[in-house]
């Protein structure tokens, strides 16, 4: 029965996908979006569109209360903002200067940052894979890293309404909590079919998925037409970003989301209360009003904000009393190694994420390194490609003639658990920006344990290359997704925010993002971040925490639509 | 396709010590162009297609062959010496070439620049110029007036000790030697494989809105992609196909 529904699930409280026109990309309603004066003190002041401050949004505005959502880059329309072409895909990336620094800096933008409504997801591959249930302690089950002060199980619920929403495709999911998927795994393309072929032989178990793409039409998004351009903001409305799975339902229920606005200082009173972000809008500094702030910056942003949010009672930024705010910053070793095969295999067909493994997502004494990392396909367009070959130290005549053979290659990611430490962190560096606001800087070092880690994942890669008979391999050492630097935890000594987002000291924000996670498991972020945005809604609608709207508020909903 | 292809003794890793094979052995491009006419796919040109592309894509694409800025941000010995050493460290020896330094100099002077800089590197548009300037020194040292007017020998010499971090002195000693050559390398691959005569080249299918594909299994091929060739000698094929 639940088999003969693959597909067919309409996904409950969120009309997103059939509110979308069938003819056209862009988000309709625009034009009829609700929108709030600065001198409304609003009931949720969101920092972010992306993929928490999206679903956030969606949640409390089905439940009545009155949300603004201030985002950075623009509102996007994919028919006439984003083509099919790599090169002319930069402005999708959050392009302003970050400093990096560390003995293993994390190059920025391109590949981890979001700009624009829709945030970091306009631009990932698709993969939403669930959080295993292992990741929540790792403290206490490994003696590394940090325990979440939440548990798999309170997410769960939220995992399987994400996944109807986006919706998720994929096999019968085998690791973690097994679990399945709405809708039927992708055909998969010639280069992945090579991928598992050799991973079969290696005795990897590799699986169709997880993506969230759509597998025949969901609402009036379209089937995926196999174009192999995710990572340059999908033009189709198959792959799922906030954009299309949650901005369409929010703006239906009243959110205002007021793109082009850049959040620079989140203002608190006397008392220890927020009363709103101060934000730049063409040009004019601006202040809205809120009864309560959730800022979704995501890992570098939000600490940036907090941190350049100083006040007498919070002299070195807000919710910094601590000294936590930018640290535990996490990021994913993501090395690939590509494989060379007789065949045409052609690996720009097809989306990029097609099959992946993880079996070695936990830790194994046997290989001498705490957690482990899960193995993806992935499969570069020409610039792509062009940077893994130089990576592997060819140039000139040999660099082009790697490049001639693009279409006899597969290539292999993995995304290693790299653990959690203090000195990882943001800071505000001495420059500033166009709005006068100190820029980041991300300081990132290896540990030996993530070294080992890496070196592991690309051995396996290569093995599964030679185990599938590839006549050269080629590798290239990079880094992926960005997890942590306000994390959640058990006490105010520790960590940022408490089990409800909420930053402690400040009983009325939140930052709920991929910043909140104390750990990253080897799984990519987004869907774990749009579940903890749903928890934080439900619990907020529920009254389970303080800071829900004012008696005033509510009962102004009852004249509201 | 040919025995050529599906083995794999033409890659630069199997060749080891003989270095990479001599490009010109390989089939002349026939339809369209590729950087220095030669390729593996003689007989695709990814431009026959642009009428299924959609047109804010072929607008950018197009821009590229038929408005190549002008330059702007570089003075003019610097480009000199940034568009000799990008056709060195891209194997661009003959034309027609993929004229990589004027996307650059255009991107630089936009300032469309990536999200980040090194704790330890200047503004991007700062290492260009140091690079240049750089490049210019090592080869005075050398006894030709710029790096553009040395030898090919010499240009592709010091190519490599700057890909080897074996520079210093001078403009040098303002940058991280290692991360200024990822700088300039990540710009010019760019700008070169963003390129359709380079599409033609490696057989990329190019834009595929709002087409897509449907052939997606090994051996499978849309109809329009182009066949590979890789050691047909052209001038008796074209006979033997009644090309002529």
């Amino acid at each position: 029965m639940r088999a003969a529904l693959k597909g067919a699930l309409r996904p409950r409280e969120n009309d997103s996908a059939y509110l979308l026109d069938v003819h056209s990309r862009g988000v309709p309603g625009r034009e009829r979006m609700h929108r709030y004066p600065d001198s409304d003190e609003v009931d949720m002041l969101i920092v972010g569109c992306g993929a928490g401050g999206s679903v956030l949004a969606q949640r409390l505005a089905r439940a009545g209360w009155r949300v603004v959502v201030l985002e950075r880059g623009p509102f996007w329309d994919p028919d006439t903002d984003w083509v099919s072409d790599e090169e002319g895909s930069a402005h999708l990336y959050w392009n302003d200067k970050r400093i990096i620094g560390g003995s293993d800096p994390v190059e920025m933008g391109k590949n981890n940052s979001g700009h624009g409504v829709g945030g970091s997801m306009v631009h990932y591959a698709g993969y939403t894979p669930r959080f295993h249930p292992s990741d929540f302690d790792v403290g206490t089950r490994d003696g590394v890293a940090a325990d979440w002060p939440i548990s798999y199980w309170d997410l769960k619920p939220h995992f399987e309404r994400v996944e109807r929403e986006l919706p998720v495709a994929g096999q019968d999911w085998p690791w973690g909590d097994p679990h399945r998927y709405p809708h039927s795994p992708h055909p998969i393309g010639a280069a992945a079919d090579r991928a598992w072929a050799g991973a079969r032989a290696h005795g990897i178990e590799m699986r169709v998925g997880p993506v969230a793409i759509t597998n025949g039409v969901f609402g009036n998004r379209p089937h995926c037409i196999y174009r192999g351009f995710c990572l340059q903001g999908c033009k189709v409305n198959a792959k799922a970003s906030p954009l299309v799975t949650h901005v369409p339902d929010a703006i239906e229920h009243g959110v205002e989301i007021r793109s082009d606005s850049m959040a620079v200082r989140v203002e608190v009173d006397g008392s220890g209360r927020c009363t709103g972000v101060t934000y730049l809008h063409a040009g004019r500094e601006r202040f809205q009003r809120a009864g309560a702030v959730a800022v979704c910056g995501y890992s570098i942003e939000s600490p940036r904000l907090l941190l350049n949010s100083t006040s007498p009672r919070f002299p070195a930024g807000v919710g910094n009393n601590a000294d936590q705010v930018g640290r535990y910053l996490m990021v994913q070793g993501a090395p690939q190694v590509a494989g060379r095969f007789p065949e045409l295999l052609r690996m720009y067909k097809a989306p990029p994420p097609e099959v992946s493994s993880e079996q070695f997502y936990e830790t194994d004494p046997a290989r001498g390194f705490m957690r482990g990392f899960s193995i993806q396909t992935v499969s570069p367009l020409p610039i792509g490609w062009a940077e893994h070959v130089l990576a592997d130290g060819h140039r000139g005549a040999a660099l082009r003639e790697y490049m001639r053979d693009y279409n006899h290659w597969a290539v292999l990611g993995a995304l290693c658990e790299l653990l959690p430490q203090p000195e990882n962190r943001v800071t505000l560096a001495d420059e500033t920006d166009q709005f006068d606001m100190p820029i980041a800087r991300f300081d990132y070092t290896q540990c030996d344990n993530d070294r080992a880690n890496i070196a592991y994942a690309k051995q396996t890669m290569h093995d599964v290359w030679e185990a599938a008979g590839a006549q050269d391999v080629l590798s290239i050492d990079r880094y992926a997704h960005l997890v942590g630097g306000c994390r959640m935890g058990a006490n105010s000594e520790s960590s940022v925010i408490d089990q409800d987002h909420r930053v402690w000291d400040v009983p009325n924000l939140f930052i709920c993002d991929g910043s909140a996670m104390p750990t990253q498991g080897s799984a990519n972020p987004a869907l774990t971040i749009m579940a903890l945005a749903s928890r934080l809604a439900q619990r907020l609608v529920a009254k389970r925490v303080a800071a829900q709207p004012s008696n005033r508020a509510l009962a102004r909903r009852g004249g509201y639509r | 396709m040919g025995e050529g292809a599906r083995d794999a003794g033409h890659l630069p890793n199997l060749r080891g010590a003989d270095g990479p094979a001599d490009p010109y052995r390989l089939p002349r491009q026939r339809r369209g162009q590729t950087p220095q006419m030669h390729g593996r796919y003689p007989d695709y040109d990814v431009l026959d297609e642009i009428a299924d592309w959609d047109d804010l894509t072929r607008g950018v694409v197009l821009r590229r062959l038929h408005d190549v800025p002008s330059r702007r941000f570089f003075t003019e010995a610097e480009w000199d010496a940034l568009a000799a050493f990008c056709d060195v460290v891209l194997a661009q020896d003959s034309d027609p070439r993929i004229p990589v330094v004027a996307y650059i100099d255009e991107k630089l002077h936009a300032g469309r620049l990536d999200g980040y800089q090194y704790a330890d590197m200047p503004d991007d548009r700062e290492t260009w110029r140091l690079v240049a300037r750089g490049l210019d020194q090592v080869a005075q040292s050398k006894g030709p007036a710029s790096y553009a007017l040395a030898s090919a020998e010499v240009r592709h010499e010091i190519a490599g000790e700057f890909s080897e971090a074996k520079v210093t002195g001078g403009a040098w000693d303002q940058v991280n030697v290692v991360r200024a050559f990822g700088v300039v390398m990540r710009s010019a691959l760019a700008a070169f494989y963003s390129h359709p005569w380079a599409w033609n080249e490696i057989g990329f299918g190019g834009p595929a809105y709002p087409r897509g594909y449907a052939r997606l299994g090994i051996g499978m091929s849309e109809s329009w992609e182009g066949v590979e060739a890789f050691d047909i000698d052209p001038v008796p094929d074209v006979k033997q196909r009644g090309l002529e």
